[in-house]
């Protein structure tokens, strides 16, 4: 299938410049041709609210949302390759619900001079973080390499009890306050400033760079643990590598975006249906397409109730649904 | 010590969660030989193979393989002397039997046309060439053990690790793909738990049991009638040809 490549990925390529070029000239406001020709070509004619909203709003909120569905399919690709699994994703190892817990308790209970001056982005990298290191800490047996299987299951465990705690904190919380927690739930891209895109991209183009360079190693590692061995590939610390991609990646879209879910788990599979498995063509094809599906979710949730927005991970969850359904019913044949 | 050693083991003890599966084992299997594991399960047969393609690390003794010390080597260096045929899970949506083959030569660096002309020569051995393009989770057990077979073929290391290879194979396939590694003259240990195969391809045979080498020598006379009664819990011997196996099998508790 990866004679296809040639041709497919030129088009998905084409399909995403189209939407990231859709997502910067249709919003909620509501824009004349004219104004727009003149706000993306600095014109002095350019209307300056117009041209503020552009520039420094949808621009800005495009490159982010398409960086972060380009960094989940990326990680989502790599989870599923290191843990052999199909339906293993970024968040696997408890990070949405690590990220969830974190940013729950601070807009709950924080008082507000704090989470003003760390930011509830950066503390819900950091619960992110805390539960990846409680599931990575959970999956060590000594005396055996690490156990695909363990992984999943302590991910599952550490899951759950943060998926408790921030029910719990829900629960007893000011009703104003979770009001404010549950928004930050459903995830969405609104108010992403320029400030929050370098790092995602220096990130993305890292990590990028880093997986193409091991798609031989990443290969091998599909086809088992012990063959992949046996081809000279240091799997133990191939892993080890993936999952402070995935950390680092997901980390970061959660703490720019909140939870966006479906993107790591359904794209990989999308991409893979469309072009097979080889990690060389696997891994750009991925990720250009996570990035133009969270693109055009994002722009439906700016437009669809315009001018109130729809939360980005609620409606990509409801998008994501049917497409997964028709995905599991190839799987049923590949797998 | 016979003359020209391609892969030596000296004293090697490997562990497994702890405890102790392969116990103070050594062995030489000189250049263009083909040496056999055989035993009963639980042996030790495939955790010392295992350490020899380094998926388990021994807690003691050394692994030399064509002069080159195990823990001195690069794995890739390694990997590109001592090829594998091992049982392993994977996760083959969305790769082919082709993919499959490719991956192999893929950490070798070749050139593109050999590569293809090796990949092409060892799906035609295999017996793959019409289902190249399938699905490889389309593949039944016995095609997807080829394609392993092939893709090992295509490597064509100096040294072949080969763990159960007729594992899921007709009895042709059987043949052909182990006479043709006989016919590449390269060094070969493997497990089988087909005595016959042993004594078709074997030079020299290693019986294991508990982790040890208890008896080693030529096919025929490692597989005793002794042998087989003690490790095998089975009457019988090799007549002629064949091995013979005589009267109802004593279950194991017996």
């Amino acid at each position: 299938m990866t004679h296809r490549f040639p041709i497919l990925f030129p088009l998905v390529l084409l399909l995403l410049v189209a939407v990231a070029v859709s997502g910067v000239l249709w919003g909620t406001a509501q824009i004349s041709w004219a104004d727009r020709a003149a706000i993306l070509l600095r014109s002095d004619d350019a209307p300056k609210g117009l041209s503020l909203i552009v520039w420094q709003w949808r621009i800005p909120r495009v490159l982010a949302v398409g960086m972060i569905g380009a960094g989940l399919a990326l990680a989502g690709a790599l989870m599923q390759t290191a843990l052999r699994n199909p339906m293993a994703d970024p968040y696997l190892m408890g990070l949405s619900s690590g990220a969830s817990a974190a940013a729950v308790a601070a807009i709950i209970w924080l008082p507000k001079s704090v989470t003003d001056s760390f930011g509830v982005p950066a503390i819900a990298f950091a619960g992110a973080a805390c539960a990846f290191l409680m599931t990575l800490g959970l999956s060590q047996r000594r005396g055996h390499p690490m156990d695909p299987l363990i992984v999943i299951l302590a991910g599952v465990a550490v899951s759950l009890m943060f998926q408790s705690l921030t029910a719990f904190f829900l629960y007893i919380g000011d009703p104003h306050a979770t009001r404010n927690a549950i928004g930050w739930l459903m995830g969405t891209a609104a108010g992403t400033e320029w400030a929050e895109v370098p790092l995602l991209a220096i990130a993305l183009v890292l990590f990028a760079l880093w997986s193409l360079r091991h798609s031989n190693a990443l290969d091998a590692t599909l086809l088992g643990e012990e063959r992949a061995q046996s081809m000279g590939i240091r799997t133990g610390r191939l892993r080890v590598m993936i999952f402070t991609v995935t950390v680092v990646l997901t980390g970061l879209a959660v703490s720019v975006a909140g939870i966006v879910g479906f993107v790591g788990l359904i794209v990989p599979h999308m991409a893979r249906l469309l072009i097979g498995a080889r990690h060389r063509v696997l891994l750009p094809m991925a990720m250009v397409v996570g990035a133009t599906v969270l693109i055009a979710v994002d722009l439906m949730c700016r437009m669809l109730l315009a001018p109130e927005e729809l939360p980005l991970g609620v409606l990509l969850a409801l998008l994501a649904a049917p497409p997964f359904i028709f995905i599991l019913r190839g799987l049923r044949r590949a797998i | 010590m016979p003359s020209d050693p391609a892969l030596t083991i000296e004293n090697l003890a490997v562990h497994v969660g702890g405890k102790p599966y392969v116990r103070d084992v050594s062995l030489t299997v000189p250049k263009g030989q083909i040496h056999g594991l055989i035993g009963p399960n639980g042996a030790g047969k495939t955790s010392l193979l295992r350490a020899v393609y380094r998926a388990e690390r021994p807690v003691a003794g050394n692994i030399a393989a064509l002069g080159h010390q195990l823990t001195d080597t690069p794995f890739k260096d390694w990997a590109a002397m001592v090829g594998a045929l091992v049982q392993s899970a994977g996760l083959l949506a969305g790769l082919t039997a082709t993919d499959i083959v490719e991956i192999g030569l893929a950490v070798l660096n070749l050139d593109p046309d050999a590569a293809a002309s090796r990949r092409d020569a060892a799906l035609d051995l295999a017996g793959l060439t019409d289902k190249a393009d399938q699905p490889a989770s389309a593949l039944s057990g016995g095609e997807l053990q080829r394609c392993y077979f092939a893709q090992l073929l295509a490597r064509d290391p100096d040294i072949y690790i080969l763990d159960e290879p007729t594992n899921h194979l007709d009895l042709h396939y059987q043949l052909v793909l182990l006479d043709e590694v006989q016919r590449r003259g390269k060094t070969v240990l493997m497990t089988l738990h087909d005595l016959d195969l042993v004594r078709r391809y074997c030079d020299r045979v290693y019986l294991m049991s508990h982790g040890q080498i208890v008896d080693q020598g030529a096919p025929d006379a490692v597989i005793s009638r002794e042998n087989l009664k003690r490790h095998y819990m089975v009457n019988g011997e090799v007549s002629g040809d064949a091995l013979r196996i005589e009267g109802p099998v004593p279950r194991a508790s017996a």
